[in-house]
């Protein structure tokens, strides 16, 4: 069996490149991609720890966090879907005002 | 021993992905890598003896969301977009930034969590996971599918190009039927658009 320590060094990893991809890019979906990533990154501490207590709890949690992810996708999606529409770009330096 | 090539193989595929998905320019690319680093973390799922959320992992986000991810950046075209770059201050800050919470996360891992493993295997198959669900989490599962519902609501709401509301053309129907004529016509030219 392998440590639960490096399960929780790879989703360290994997939560920082995500936190790279948010702070430094400008297309607003590849910022909305990073934040999956770090959503899975946190998916996999709650699973390695899971396994290190023997307890479901962590699993049931991951479970809810992939539905509300899926409600999220859609939700952030359509939204940029609606900036496009209005602005035909979705840098999200140019999505500085609440409403236009 | 297997079990090490195997997990320290795969870690690499999804740290490599994920590199990939916040440097590359082109958003399908991204999208794609995501895709290959989700399949990575199944991989990681299956080796911590929960195969049911490998199968989840698989089946809803690199099925599922990620096909959603495609999709908008296909109908947007915006694989054809360029991106500006991002000014050199918010890149190094981000990166110098980023850098320091990896090197503390790192650092206090290894240093505070450091655990012995549980002799006895765990066991977290379908019929482990549903009973939990269903026993402990009945009102959470519940009000997601409410969540769910509303999400589905607010993304066609979003996404339609206009708020469905009475528009100007209908009132100004109301009034004037002579108007009415004009407009009908006027809509019969558009062939195939159906949005007002």
């Amino acid at each position: 069996m392998i440590p639960t320590q490096w399960f929780l060094l790879l989703s360290a990893i994997l939560f920082v490149i995500g936190v790279c991809g948010v702070l430094t890019r400008k297309n607003g979906i590849t910022i909305f991609m990073s934040i999956e990533l770090m959503v899975n990154a946190v998916n996999l501490t709650f699973i390695a720890y899971a396994r290190q207590f023997h307890q479901l709890h962590g699993v049931i949690f991951v479970f809810f966090i992939m539905a509300i992810a899926a409600a999220e996708a859609a939700v952030g999606l359509a939204i940029f879907i609606s900036l496009f529409h209005h602005r035909q770009t979705i840098d999200v330096d140019e999505a500085n005002l609440m409403r236009w | 021993m297997i079990e090490y090539v195997i997990f320290f193989f795969f870690a690499a595929i999804a740290v490599l992905f994920a590199i990939v998905v916040i440097l590359h320019r082109n958003p399908v690319v991204s999208a794609l890598s995501l895709v290959a680093s989700f399949f990575a973390l199944a991989v990681m799922y299956v080796l911590l003896d929960v195969p049911f959320l490998a199968a989840l992992q698989v089946i809803v986000y690199a099925g599922a969301i990620m096909v959603l991810f495609l999709f908008v950046i296909m109908l947007l075209n915006l694989q054809r977009q360029g991106e500006e770059p991002t000014r050199p201050v918010q890149q190094f800050l981000g990166y110098a930034g980023s850098a320091a919470f990896g090197i503390a996360l790192v650092y206090y891992i290894s240093k505070y969590a450091v655990l012995a493993l549980p002799n006895t295997p765990f066991t977290a198959d379908a019929r482990a996971i549903g009973i939990t669900l269903f026993e402990g989490y009945i009102f959470p599962f519940e009000i997601v599918s409410i969540l769910l519902l509303a999400a589905i609501v607010g993304a066609l709401f979003l996404s339609s190009r206009g708020v469905p509301l009475p528009t100007h053309d209908e009132q100004r129907r109301e009034e004037h039927p002579s108007v009415a004529e004009g407009l009908a016509q006027q809509q019969s030219g558009n062939t195939g658009v159906v949005r007002p």
